[in-house]
């Protein structure tokens, strides 16, 4: 694990002594060989996991998405290289630097034997979050999101933190190995349902369950590219890591708590979807997308049978891609016309052929087409909800139509139809934005092939 | 013809160059209908003077359309004002399907627990779920 680590903390002198002409491809370049190391946790051997050390243990769950984390920080540098490009040298390497402590921070979250140290590095992420979203981003209402985005999570984290004190005090140890050895039964008593709600708002709030989503459209549109790459594709799914982790311990408990939470991600991915059919934001239409789909991992996170942890984790990796994929797409529009109202630039189909497969295959990977993983992970969670309750089906099913009409909707809003006769001003593609956008889709592709590496420890 | 065989559909309305009352309107419809004339031939001049501008480096800005976004995405709050029927409506609107769906839920469910309890549903091939 510390060859993953410790090149990951070393592109932090990389970046402040390399000379200004070298930094982003120096930085680019060494991220992306430690891809090539961290693809090497993705051989599960068997269903016991990697026991590295004491301190890390990586399990088919920790695998892909610590993967896509590492994955994720060259394309972070990728798409952040034009808006980057206008701010002193020394702001360059300071953004730089948020990103790759974002990145030596998260590694170690996934993949953390002990609960609390999991919930200090969970917490710790917050703060380069806070600063890449406050600093750089691009209107005024960034403080705002900035401030929504720290105190809703801070809200939820702190009972965890007291959950996490008296389960280590009564059980003894918050070893995930141990845990799921232990015999601790939560019986229904008021002080046990407490305890299992603070265990678990921290990562409802996170994923975000609909109720408190709120921070989320203001978090991911006031992001930059960056910002809301990292957001949407890993930041989320810390949520869903969480509650996976933690309801070894929670149950029996869970049968009864978790009612309240399947109403709200049901009727809730039904009640977003249906939003982002009347946005006229392009990024908040794909932040609200995000509410949609983390909605049905939080269903199949709570109702706990071995296909829907199949799903939810699959369902996890698929939508970090996806969604990355659209906010830098999203992105790529921000940055020719400085606005990000969908109806300003249409037709681009004509204008950026290339560009426009990408948003075909994003949009289709959003609504969850066949063969693609997203597929896997609905129809995973669909039929895992279905065997909970026939009646998911119709709103599990409601949901599936919307998201399907309002990934076409913006596919066609923005692509198809005539281009704006006054967008002279539209720069062809960079070679580097199509890069970044094939740097997706591969994942994507190839991971059709063969999902059994996302599909999470209960395969 | 002042006797057209168009006739207007509950969804497909008479249009105005078939209705033969577009000439008998009264001075102060014929007043507005000059108004919003010219605000739109005024609009109309502004950016036909900015398309054909060859000097022009970047996109027409059309503050119609900045303002239109900005109203429906960060201005709605300030405009809202809570009264008793659009609060009664947004709490039956925001509980009211949760509930629904809670009992719909949990009635199925505790039915599908007592036929399995008594012994009676039929789980043979149930493998996967």
């Amino acid at each position: 694990m510390l060859k993953i680590i410790i090149p990951s903390l070393m592109l932090l002198p990389l970046t402040w002594l390399s000379s200004n002409k070298n930094v982003w491809i120096n930085v680019t370049a060494h991220s992306f060989l430690i891809n090539t190391l961290a693809m090497a946790t993705l051989w599960q051997m068997n269903e016991t996991g990697m026991g590295l050390s004491q301190t890390f243990y990586i399990d088919p769950l920790s695998s892909s998405l610590i993967m896509l984390v590492i994955w994720l920080l060259p394309l972070m540098l990728l798409a952040s290289q034009n808006h980057i490009k206008k701010e002193t040298d020394y702001n360059k390497k300071l953004y730089i630097s948020m990103l790759i402590i974002l990145q030596t921070l998260l590694i170690p979250t996934f993949s953390a034997n002990e609960l609390m140290l999991f919930y200090i590095l969970f917490e710790a992420t917050l703060i380069p979050t806070l600063v890449i979203i406050t600093r750089w981003g691009n209107q005024t209402e960034r403080l705002s999101a900035g401030l929504y985005f720290l105190f809703y999570t801070l809200v939820g984290s702190i009972p965890l933190l007291i959950a996490l004190i008296s389960i280590n005090s009564s059980l003894g140890s918050l070893n995930t190995l141990l845990l799921t050895l232990s015999n601790y039964m939560l019986n229904q008593s008021w002080s046990n349902h407490i305890l299992w709600l603070a265990c678990m708002m921290a990562f409802m709030i996170k994923m975000p369950l609909y109720g408190v989503h709120l921070w989320l459209p203001k978090a991911h549109v006031e992001a930059p590219i960056a910002g809301s790459m990292i957001l949407a594709a890993i930041l989320l799914k810390l949520g869903g890591y969480g509650m996976m982790r933690l309801s070894v311990i929670l149950d029996p408990l869970t049968k009864s708590m978790a009612y309240p939470f399947i109403m709200l991600s049901l009727w809730g991915m039904i009640m977003t979807s249906s939003i982002c059919l009347r946005q006229t934001d392009l990024k908040s239409l794909i932040a609200y997308s995000s509410v949609s789909h983390m909605a049905l991992v939080i269903a199949a996170i709570m109702i706990q049978t071995p296909w829907s942890f199949m799903g939810a984790s699959a369902l996890m990796i698929a939508h970090g891609l996806t969604s990355s994929l659209l906010f830098c797409l999203a992105n790529t529009n921000y940055e020719r016309i400085h606005s990000r109202t969908m109806i300003m630039a249409r037709g681009l189909q004509t204008a950026f052929p290339l560009m426009a497969l990408f948003w075909f295959l994003g949009s289709l990977t959003n609504l969850a087409l066949p063969p693609s993983i997203n597929l896997i992970g609905e129809l995973l969670i669909s039929i895992s909800l279905f065997s909970w309750s026939n009646f998911t089906i119709l709103l599990v099913g409601t949901n599936i139509l919307i998201t399907a009409l309002y990934s076409l909707y913006m596919l066609i809003t923005t692509q198809r139809g005539t281009l704006t006769p006054h967008m002279i001003n539209l720069q062809p593609s960079h070679t580097r934005e199509l890069t970044l956008m094939m740097l997706h889709i591969t994942p994507l592709s190839l991971l059709m092939i063969n999902p059994k590496f996302i599909m999470g420890n209960t395969l | 013809m002042a006797d057209s065989k168009y006739k207007p559909a509950p969804l497909a309305t008479l249009p105005s160059t078939l209705n033969p009352a577009k000439y008998d309107l009264s001075l102060e419809t014929r007043k507005a209908q000059i108004e919003r004339l010219s605000i739109r031939a005024r609009l109309k001049l502004e950016y036909l003077l900015q398309y054909n501008d060859p000097k022009r480096q970047m996109h027409i800005e059309d503050a119609a359309l900045i303002h239109w976004a900005y109203a429906r995405s960060t201005n709605i709050y300030p405009n809202f004002r809570p009264t008793p029927k659009n609060s009664l409506l947004g709490v039956v609107a925001a509980f009211g399907p949760l509930i629904f769906w809670y009992y719909v839920f949990k009635t199925d469910r505790d039915r599908k627990e007592n036929l399995i309890q008594e012994g009676k549903l039929d789980r043979t091939f149930k493998l996967s779920y």
